[in-house]
């Protein structure tokens, strides 16, 4: 006993000692191109070209206050205090906050502000230009868009010299993500007066004043064309010139594109990529990372009889080949999932291989699943019928499912596909009207907790016919509720430890039934371009559509033939 | 006179009914546009301020039905047409469609009246010179051909065209994504090679249609008694063709002719999205994906009365045409 509590003494001292000292980043490499062999300053020049179907010609609208328009806007020329690299282990590189600092029990951060950063239009950077963004977001509520004011909990922003201080009503760690990595800071000397302080949720930000790499210039509906911004901050940076994002309506001609090599940068589905893209070319690459699942949600409200049966749905999760469903229906381009709903291997640390093994979920089991079916009185002569909600126009959820079908009737349940329109599907998802649904959690987060606090936490659910937030299979269960806001105020350890906790309430409880893993799209080409994120140098997320991880991405590009 | 007045009558009827339609049908629909918003965002925005951001740009889902009902018929007249709550969030519709409106009519519509015209005339040799040379091969070819679809012409073009000669055609696009758009001579040429690949799609599948109804037409009229006593009289023959023929057998074609002017304006779907063509089309599709009830208002709004006013301008060229209609 004694080594232990010596050791558990040691740990609250350090903890205690952490707590009140500068926090330590986890070195992202700042310089950031270490996997690629060569680091050092690079020289200027090249241009990348990004396929990305935005669906959509361009408005020229850059206010990063707007959701529809942020993911250009974010990353390029607006930028965060700090980035936070989920596929990374939390990593952090300090960004517009030189460093900051928690009180011990998390509801306080001072943020220490960093100097001579300029906007790109000359005007100086401060302290207050942080404190106006957040305070901009109580005045004007539907700025909020992390809900910092309300559900966060922020209570006050205030600055004092070059500190910027958050209070919070209650332990705010799990918002950091929010509130230092996805809020854009934005200039008070544009926002705070004219059209743009009366509505900045509306006001349309056509010339974008930001700290980040990249400029405007010029937008019009068919590209945004991004220049170098000469006075960026990071010095010797950005070391690409020029970025062009063309406005492709539609998946094809974006390919297309991609696998020509017209463009250079990659962000969607290309079925058959091997023979589609791969093969065109030694210099297409691709790289996937997984961040989160796809999985059935099951129906657990006691009025759905079958789907809320425990049984049941412990079948349908052991009957499922997922091998199978990945390589059939995605091409094998993404990896398989698991019960515990933790991903991997990008949140490895938080998996407990064993604990899913004990379970039986770590392969498929018919033969179990066909008992546990049997127990209920089906069998594939009598069928338990159930039907699942997909959307129609997702061809790869479709092959999926085909597959997921044939597993599921060799043990006894029938399953009837519902191809629906995206709105009636998230619809009836929403107001709980399904047995069964193939969907996605849509949030994510730099660790598992995020993910299963979306699906499982009861304060993101609600009574059937009523909009539930994101806990869509209605799942309520106090323990894991408990579980998941122990974490806030959590150390690391703790957290992990935590994260496991819920996870075996996965396993347990088949709350949800993870089938694959949804990956961050990622085709790039090297003709040029170097310094992407690598499996080796995993960076940043690597799609375009992930902000502010478009700044990092950008930043570390160079082009060969200009060194 | 009184035939037109009827038919202005009937004009304003059918819009208003069209445009109160226009007006419920969107709101019948599933989904809403919050759930739109949020499915867009990632859910990464919280559900009551995607709610506010929406009320600011004009989202009322609150208020009574008949207020919005009646503020919604005063906005389509006087062209306050609101501004979108779906994927453009927040940009005023008429900028939308502003933006999107000449690419539709530039390439859909030049193409169709090509379309109808060069039809029209092939159809009217090959009727005249039946079982000739020209009428043994090209209507079956262009029967086989309008019996194809739109996105399959389109992307074998695309193959042979662009893929198949490195590039020679582009296969995207309205125009070059690097040239900023203005009346030079560079623009104005790309623009133009941008639209040859996706007009010839168009034309080799909607071609056919007129060929054969033109080349049927024209025999029909050509059994007719008034045309054996042309020939009879000894008239020159190509005056018995046009005016004698080609005159009558038109007739049935214009209405078709009419509806497909109409449907100009809604665009051809497929082909904006095979090439990747930002016209019309396309952004009603996204609106209906997005639940964009102001831009989807706008939208429908316009294809309505463009239909109406080709329909009425039918009616009106047939009065012109044909002296029975006058009696009428």
């Amino acid at each position: 006993m004694r080594p232990t509590r010596i050791l558990a003494v040691a740990l609250m001292l350090t903890l205690a000692a952490t707590a009140c000292s500068e926090t330590k980043h986890k070195g992202d490499s700042g310089g950031g191109t270490g996997a690629t062999g060569s680091s050092g300053p690079k020289k200027k020049g090249g241009t990348v070209t990004i396929a990305n179907t935005a669906g959509q010609t361009w408005t020229c609208n850059f206010n990063p206050f707007n959701p529809a328009v942020y993911n250009t806007s974010i990353g390029f020329v607006y930028e965060p205090l700090v980035f936070v690299n989920a596929l990374k282990d939390q990593a952090e590189t300090p960004m517009l906050a030189k460093s900051y600092r928690w009180n011990a029990d998390k509801t306080e951060i001072d943020f220490t502000i960093r100097q001579g950063v300029k906007w790109n239009d000359g005007k100086p950077f401060t302290a207050k230009d942080v404190a106006f963004t957040f305070n901009l977001m109580k005045r004007v509520k539907s700025t909020d868009l992390y809900a910092l004011w309300t559900t966060a909990g922020l209570r006050s922003v205030a600055t004092s010299g070059d500190h910027v201080r958050l209070k919070f009503d209650k332990a705010a760690q799990p918002y950091f993500y929010a509130f230092a990595h996805q809020v854009a800071i934005v200039p008070e000397h544009i926002f705070g007066s004219g059209a743009a302080a009366k509505s900045p949720d509306t006001w349309v930000d056509k010339k974008p004043v930001g700290t980040g790499p990249f400029e405007v210039d010029p937008c019009t509906a068919n590209n945004i064309q991004y220049t170098a911004n000469p006075d960026y901050w990071q010095p010797g940076k950005p070391y690409i010139q020029k970025v062009e994002y063309p406005a492709y309506l539609d998946n094809g001609p974006a390919n297309l594109d991609l696998a020509n090599g017209k463009a250079q940068w990659g962000s969607q589905f290309i079925p058959g990529i091997k023979q589609f893209y791969l093969d065109k070319s030694q210099d297409n690459h691709t790289w996937s990372p997984p961040v989160q699942n796809v999985s059935i949600y099951p129906n657990l409200d006691p009025s759905h009889k079958m789907s809320s049966n425990l049984k049941v749905r412990q079948a349908i999760s052991l009957a499922i080949d997922r091998e199978k469903v990945s390589q059939i229906g995605v091409g094998g381009q993404v990896p398989v999932a698991n019960q515990s709903g933790v991903v991997t291997p990008t949140f490895d640390k938080y998996f407990d291989a064993d604990a899913v093994r004990k379970a039986g979920f770590d392969r498929p089991d018919p033969a179990r699943a066909k008992k546990l079916l049997a127990g209920l009185g089906y069998s594939p002569a009598k069928p338990l019928k159930l039907t699942i909600l997909t959307i129609t126009g997702y061809t790869d959820w479709d092959a999926s499912l085909k597959v997921i079908k044939q597993n599921l009737k060799a043990v006894g349940i029938d399953l009837d596909v519902q191809d629906l329109a995206q709105q009636t599907m998230v619809g009836r998802l929403y107001t709980g009207d399904y047995d069964l649904a193939y969907y996605t959690q849509q949030t994510t987060g730099p660790t598992p907790y995020y993910e299963l606090r979306q699906t499982l936490h009861s304060a993101n659910t609600a009574p059937l016919g009523k909009n539930a937030a994101s806990n869509w299979e209605r799942y309520k269960n106090p323990k894991v509720d408990q579980l998941l806001n122990a974490y806030a105020s959590a150390d690391p350890a703790k957290q992990v430890d935590l994260v496991k906790q819920v996870a075996q309430y996965m396993i347990d409880d088949v709350p949800v039934i993870p089938v694959v893993e949804a990956v961050d799209w990622f085709q790039y080409n090297t003709k040029d371009i170097a310094g992407w994120p690598t499996k080796d140098n995993p960076y940043a997320q690597p799609s375009a559509y992930n902000f502010p991880d478009t700044g990092q991405v950008l930043t570390h590009l160079y082009s060969t033939s200009a060194q | 006179m009184r035939f037109i007045l009827r038919r202005l009558g009937f004009f304003l009827l059918t819009l208003w009914a069209a445009l109160t339609l226009n007006f419920f049908i969107p709101r019948i629909m599933p989904g809403d546009p919050v759930d739109a918003l949020t499915v867009r965002t990632r859910g990464r925005v919280s559900r009551g301020a995607l709610e506010q951001m929406l009320t600011s740009f004009g989202f009322k889902p609150d208020q009574n039905v008949a207020v919005q009902y009646a503020d919604y018929l005063g906005h389509m007249f006087t062209g306050n047409w609101g501004r979108s709550i779906g994927q453009t969030l927040g940009e005023p519709v008429t900028r939308l469609i502003g933006d999107a409106l000449p690419w539709t009519l530039g390439l859909v519509g030049v193409t169709t009246v090509l379309a109808f015209l060069l039809g029209t005339l092939i159809g009217t040799v090959a009727g005249w010179r039946r079982g000739g040379a020209l009428d043994a091969i090209l209507p079956p070819v262009f029967v086989v051909t309008s019996a194809l679809p739109y996105f399959w012409v389109g992307l074998l073009l695309i193959l042979v065209f662009s893929q198949g000669t490195g590039g020679a055609l582009p296969a995207n696009f309205n125009y070059d994504t690097s040239i900023v758009p203005g009346f030079s001579p560079g623009f104005v040429g790309s623009v133009l090679s941008h639209a040859v690949l996706p007009a010839a799609t168009l034309l080799i599948t909607t071609i056919g249609g007129w060929i054969l109804t033109m080349r049927n037409n024209m025999i029909t009229t050509l059994a007719e008694d008034y045309v054996r006593m042309a020939r009879a009289k000894g008239l020159n023959p190509r005056r018995i063709m046009y005016a004698y023929g080609a005159r009558n057998a038109i007739l049935p074609n214009l209405a078709g002719f009419a509806m497909s002017l109409g449907f100009v304006i809604s665009g051809a779907i497929l082909i904006e999205y095979v090439f990747n063509y930002p016209g019309v089309g396309y952004l009603l599709y996204n609106a209906v994906q997005n639940v964009d009830y102001p831009l989807m208002q706008a939208l429908f709004m316009l294809f309505t009365v463009a239909v109406l006013v080709a329909l009425l301008a039918v009616d009106i060229a047939t009065v012109w045409l044909d002296p029975r209609a006058r009696a009428a």
